[in-house]
């Protein structure tokens, strides 16, 4: 019965079956068809085709799934439209929407061959997540966060977290250390891939690295100079932008994004748009610090001057009143003191003016009291046995008494005496008065 | 303003700040003037000095960096390769 069996049925080989089921696939699907799939991973091979899987998810689950190819010759014209359009590159994680051909190959099975990709629907993919993470990063505050930081006083000790290899990297650093007014920075890089799929875990690892060393710098820069502005998705992506926005230091982002600004820069504290604007931005802190700086110098300056000037004036105006008040002074001392001499010579006069008169009196009285004076104006002096006689009564008749007169003495005889007459006594007792007074 | 703080250029314009505003309110005497501009000239000596020579600050900053700088080979490396 088995043999019966065996006999009766029909067999294929397997090329035969897969030849039936790729003529029923071209049968059933004769077009070529307009798609959207998730890309889960992409390769090129050497020979320059694209093997894609291609899958679609609901709640993080794949509930389709299926490989897909673009032959070389295809590829490089797709590839470049999509480029251009969307400055991605085609890669794991994008949803596409691509125009297909079933096809089912005896050896390799079941796979879509990609006639076409049109960029149109995955820009509008990237606005629509990219509006969304802006969305809930606003959402949940931490768009401003950053930015709330303040800039520091003087951004002089720069973290840079970019890659040696970018063209913009070595210009930073010169226009940096070359500035026309002398400044040094001091910038240290922490090296990241800054495109591609590794550039976002790349940057992360970067932004930890440096805010475990965040007291040694004011300002943290993440640049990304020239070249392809291809793949800088990463920029967009939430996880990074939270970072951003979260890191302790104002971060100064110059990623060269032609188009809108990225994520990255709207968390970051300040966007520039080149590496060459962040430089500028820089040195530009340091040199509005500085004219601050000069600004204070010129008025500590200026006003030290004044106030030295205002003392000078001061002191001028004091001494000249000195001078003025001692001129003064000296003038009014000198008029007393000739005054005082005046008056002393005055009285000097007077004095020996009055002293010259007394003595002329006293020399007049002691003339008219020397005896021979008397004698001249004809008084004259008489002896009795060799003494003055001032008495008569001291007389008797027949003494001899001798009479001197200013020439010439008399011998006489006395004949008889009377009393003195009152009259010559008086005159006598007023010429010894007068000398009594001087 | 403490001197014993370590003395950075904002704790340096403030203080310049406040100086200017004393001088200027003319309430001052000569005396305390030659002394605050004696400070002010030594702060702005210090500010702009420090804009230009951070000898100091790079050796330190870069003695706390080495550790880090020799751990980060490897990262730099690829970076290079990018």
């Amino acid at each position: 019965m088995t043999d019966l069996l065996l006999n009766t049925r029909t067999t294929f080989s397997l090329f035969e079956l897969n030849n039936i089921i790729k003529d029923a696939i071209s049968y059933a699907l004769p077009d070529t068809y307009w798609v959207v799939a998730e890309i889960a991973d992409t390769k090129l091979n050497q020979k320059g085709h694209c093997y894609l899987e291609l899958v679609e998810k609901e709640d993080n689950k794949t509930i389709a799934q299926v490989k897909a190819n673009i032959w070389a010759y295809e590829y490089r014209r797709i590839s470049h439209k999509f480029q251009a359009a969307t400055n991605e590159s085609l890669k794991s994680g994008m949803k596409v929407l691509l125009l297909v051909a079933v096809t089912f190959h005896e050896v390799y099975g079941l796979s879509l061959n990609v006639r076409d990709i049109d960029p149109a629907y995955t820009m509008g993919e990237m606005a629509l997540k990219k509006r969304e993470v802006i969305e809930r990063l606003t959402k949940e505050g931490f768009i401003g966060l950053n930015k709330s930081l303040p800039l520091p006083a003087v951004p002089q000790r720069i973290a840079v977290i970019s890659s040696p290899a970018a063209a913009g990297y070595g210009d930073f650093f010169g226009q940096l250390d070359n500035n026309p007014y002398g400044y040094k920075f001091i910038h240290i890089l922490f090296p990241a891939l800054m495109q591609g799929a590794e550039a976002e875990p790349s940057i992360t690892s970067a932004l930890r690295k440096v805010r475990q060393k965040k007291d040694l710098f004011d300002v943290l820069v993440i640049i990304r100079g020239g070249g392809s502005v291809i793949d800088l998705n990463c920029f967009d992506s939430y996880n990074l932008a939270l970072e951003i926005a979260k890191f302790p230091l104002p971060i100064i982002t110059g990623i060269g994004h032609e188009k809108d600004d990225t994520v990255a820069d709207m968390t970051a504290h300040t966007k520039m748009k080149t590496p060459t604007a962040v430089a500028e931005f820089l040195i530009s802190g340091l040199r509005s610090f500085e004219e601050n700086v000069i600004n204070i110098q010129n008025r500590v300056v200026r006003h030290t001057e004044r106030f030295i000037k205002e003392g000078h004036y001061a002191l001028a105006s004091l001494t000249q009143r000195l001078s003025f008040i001692s001129i003064q002074l000296t003038a009014s001392l000198h008029n007393k003191i000739e005054g005082a001499e005046k008056d002393l010579r005055g009285s000097v006069r007077q004095f020996i003016q009055k002293t010259g008169s007394r003595l002329d009196n006293l020399e007049k009285v002691i003339r008219l009291l020397d005896p021979v004076n008397v004698l001249q104006r004809g008084y004259s002096l008489t002896h009795h046995k060799g003494e003055i006689l001032k008495d008569a009564s001291l007389l008797r008749k027949g003494d001899v008494i001798d009479t001197r007169l200013f020439k010439g003495v008399i011998s006489s005889v006395v004949e008889n005496t009377k009393e003195a007459e009152e009259h010559e006594q008086e005159q006598a007792v007023d010429l010894f008065s007068g000398i009594d007074r001087a | 303003m403490s001197k014993s703080r370590q003395l950075t250029y904002s704790l340096a314009l403030t203080e310049l700040e406040e100086i200017i505003s004393e001088i200027e309110s003319e309430e001052i005497n000569v005396d305390i003037l030659a002394e605050k501009v004696k400070r002010a000239a030594y702060l702005i000596k210090f500010c702009k000095g420090r804009l230009r020579d951070t000898e100091e600050e790079v050796k330190k900053v870069l003695s706390e960096i080495e550790g880090i700088e020799e751990t980060e080979q490897g990262g730099q490396n690829n970076a290079a390769n990018s």
